[in-house]
């Protein structure tokens, strides 16, 4: 069944991490604490946003492979007064986040999904859309963030709780992977009880 | 079909027979903690079973009892002090994460067992890798004062052993509570072999594959010795038995099984020898589920062709028949029946 | 022995396992085999050319206009892309039409920018890594792990897009779990 595209779709039915599987890697590797975390919403937030509406001004008459050129170069543009305030705001956590910081100018929303979905909407919907998108990505990194450090740090926002039993390894790669796959499909589940979707088994294993 | 579940309640049954044979083991040499310890972990693996089902909507039936022998093998596999809690987490996450996730008893990528075992290696190290003495026996609720290394750890940094042959084929040595029974382990082994409950191919190919190369790369100063401690120690028969010779995860063939079985055996043998990781059998059975998989993708390729290789020459036949009944001469009685 | 430890170091290393770098366009590329030796010869190309680039820029850019990193690289990156293309039109014609989409995905990736800057983070942290060769080594070596982890996911595809595994996990969310837990394997063996 085929339902009309909605504004809030990016927050909840075809979420930006955990329906289109985009931006996954920051989640996975630096979604472990809530101060990485709220680092990474940060320049995710503003890069996505500022790139995007910049970007939706380059002529549609350029070619698709310069075009893409265009948006990553515009991105990593964008990505350098991100990067200096963050300095101020996050000093601590840039240093954590390492490689993922530049990795968020180079994203799918931006370099992709802007053709794909931004670009085919009226300027004031676009913006709307990307809002939700935005929020999508910002509401699963949290919440990765939190439930991650609590269990595997016994912290929140690296506040003591009373949790004995640590189970560190979901602070690691391996342990996102896992997490964000239990979430998936905790999503899905909840979304499914909602929305009618389609089977999406496709291959038989008989 | 009604045939093929027979088949695997008969394999679960043999194969929790041989667990609590080791089970009744550990609590000679534990005492009740170690029997606590199984009973927690028998519980939680039944609850998260039963719970994941429901949310699944699908029926939980008696041959969803599997979930009980993989729980008996975690905790055959832990140290009886181990922490209750932990236990249960590991259980939780072996029947949900590493089995249901993926459709259950009925699409099983990876052994529940190993996969837990990996997830406390990974986060619990210490608390795994960390026994009491055997005879050391322990209440419900007692918790212990002396922990000690176990006689893996010790042959793996030292290249020596300190117990005699009738301690090591006792389980009369500090390891998990359950993998150090030798004796009792080759006779599961055995009966579980016979019983085609297990891959034999899986199980010959870890063993010969870790005595092999034990042989030819010794761990201790006598080419014997080095066969002989690395079968016992770090849980390979343990893992030979329950793990890698599992038959829902080994390929079908035995020569498939058998390679995959020897390249655990290698792998995990190396690993212990170049950089004396205990027990790294339990992990590298989970690191080869890929090259099951891909054993398996093969079996299934040539079952295929083997099919469509027998309709075609079943086509060839009865086209020569056919062309045969057309060719054959005609007979003096057809030739006046015509007249 | 040699040949195993090295597996495990590559393992260690590996850009999907172990930094989750390309995962979504690993989940694109298992879908069949021909995409998967597209996408990863397109993305080991990437990553070694890269490599040898960003060994120049890094080179070239002074300390205090480091921040101007990104922006050269994806430069470079853009400039593979377009060179990569305009081969493969002349060279391959009416092939183009496929060999594109693989470009098109691989170049502007998680995997191909995260090898760039891992690749000069050791190089900075290890002024023996610093060298030309390096740096192509490295990004080579970044392919062969995307090829790895490829194979690994391949190997598992058929069962976890099976309709034996529960709608909701189906797929994406069980490729992360299974993902999860070679991970977790090579993990506890590092």
């Amino acid at each position: 069944m085929n339902r009309k595209p909605s504004v809030f779709d990016g927050l909840l039915g075809d979420n930006t991490v955990l329906s289109s599987l985009m931006v996954i890697s920051p989640v996975i590797v630096c979604g472990n604490t809530l101060r990485s975390a709220l680092a990474l919403m940060y320049a995710f937030s503003a890069i996505t946003m500022l790139s995007v509406l910049i970007s939706s001004f380059v002529p549609r008459k350029i070619p698709y492979a310069v075009r893409i050129i265009v948006y990553a170069v515009i991105s990593s543009l964008v990505y350098i007064p991100v990067r200096l305030a963050a300095q101020n705001f996050y000093p601590d956590s840039i240093e954590q986040i390492g490689i993922y910081f530049p990795l968020l100018a180079v994203n799918s929303l931006i370099v992709f999904q802007t053709e794909a979905k931004f670009f085919r909407m009226k300027r004031i919907r676009m913006i709307g859309s990307l809002v939700f998108y935005i929020l999508g990505f910002d509401a699963v990194m949290l919440v990765t963030a939190f439930l991650r450090e609590l269990l595997a740090y016994g912290t929140i926002n690296s506040k003591m709780t009373g949790i004995t039993v640590l189970t560190g390894g979901l602070a690691q790669p391996f342990g996102g992977f896992i997490f964000l796959g239990l979430m998936c499909g905790v999503y899905r589940w909840i979304r499914s009880a909602f929305v009618q979707t389609r089977s999406e088994a496709d291959v038989s294993d008989k | 079909m009604l045939k093929k579940v027979k088949r695997e309640r008969f394999v679960w049954l043999d194969t929790m027979l041989t667990l609590l044979t080791l089970e009744l083991m550990a609590y000679f040499y534990y005492g009740p903690r170690a029997l606590a310890l199984a009973a927690v972990c028998v519980a939680f693996s039944l609850a998260a079973e039963i719970v994941s089902f429901r949310l699944m909507h699908r029926e939980f039936t008696a041959d969803d009892l599997t979930c009980t022998s993989d729980a008996l093998i975690i905790a055959l596999a832990l140290p009886s002090v181990m922490d209750y809690r932990i236990a249960a987490i590991a259980c939780v996450f072996a029947v949900v994460a590493a089995k249901n996730v993926f459709g259950g008893r009925i699409n099983m990528i990876f052994s529940p067992a190993a996969a837990a075992y990996t997830f406390m290696y990974t986060s619990w190290g210490r608390e795994l890798l960390q026994f009491t003495e055997p005879h050391v026996r322990l209440g419900v609720f007692d918790k212990a004062d002396d922990l000690v290394s176990s006689a893996s750890y010790t042959f793996n940094v030292s290249r020596n052993m300190d117990h005699t042959d009738f301690e090591l084929l006792m389980g009369n040595f500090s390891g998990p509570c359950g993998a150090v029974s030798i004796l009792l382990l080759a006779v599961a082994a055995v009966i579980l072999i016979l019983r085609r409950d297990i891959s034999a191919g899986a199980f010959i190919g870890t063993v010969s594959g870790t005595a092999a190369l034990a042989y030819l790369a010794p761990a201790a100063n006598f080419r014997s010795d080095s066969v002989k401690y690395s079968l016992v120690t770090n849980m390979v028969l343990f893992a030979a038995v329950y793990i890698v010779s599992d038959k829902r995860i080994a390929p079908k063939r035995n020569y498939y099984a058998f390679f995959y079985g020897l390249f655990i055996a290698m792998c995990s043998y190396i690993i212990v020898l170049t950089t004396a990781r205990e027990n790294a059998i339990m992990l590298v059975s989970v690191l080869f589920t890929p090259v099951a998989l891909g054993f398996k993708n093969l079996e299934k390729r040539i079952e295929t062709a083997e099919k469509e290789a027998a309709e075609l020459a079943a086509q060839a036949e009865a086209a020569a028949e056919v062309s045969a009944e057309n060719a054959a001469p005609v007979t003096a009685e057809e030739v006046s029946a015509d007249e | 022995m040699y040949l195993i430890n090295e597996l495990i170091a590559l393992l260690a290393v590996n850009l999907i396992l172990m930094q989750a770098l390309g995962t979504s366009t690993l989940f694109i590329a298992a879908d069949n085999r021909r995409n998967l030796v597209g996408t990863a010869l397109v993305i080991t190309f990437f990553t070694t050319a890269g490599s040898a680039a960003a060994y120049g820029i890094n080179s070239a850019l002074p300390e205090k206009y480091s921040d101007l990193t990104l922006l050269f690289y994806t430069l470079t990156v853009g400039i593979l892309y377009l060179l990569l293309l305009t081969l493969m039109y002349f060279i391959s014609g009416e092939k183009f039409r496929d060999i594109r989409k693989y470009i098109h995905v691989s170049a502007f990736n998680c995997a191909v920018m995260g090898t760039l800057f891992t690749v000069s983070g050791n190089a900075a942290e290890n002024a023996e890594l610093n060298t030309f060769c390096s740096f192509v080594w490295a990004g080579a070596k970044a392919g062969i792990g995307f090829i790895i982890a490829a194979l690994i996911l391949t190997a598992a595809y058929r069962k976890l897009n099976s309709a034996k595994v529960p709608a909701s996990f189906r797929g994406f969310p069980a490729m992360l779990v299974y993902l999860g837990i070679i991970s977790m394997a090579v993990y506890s063996l590092k």
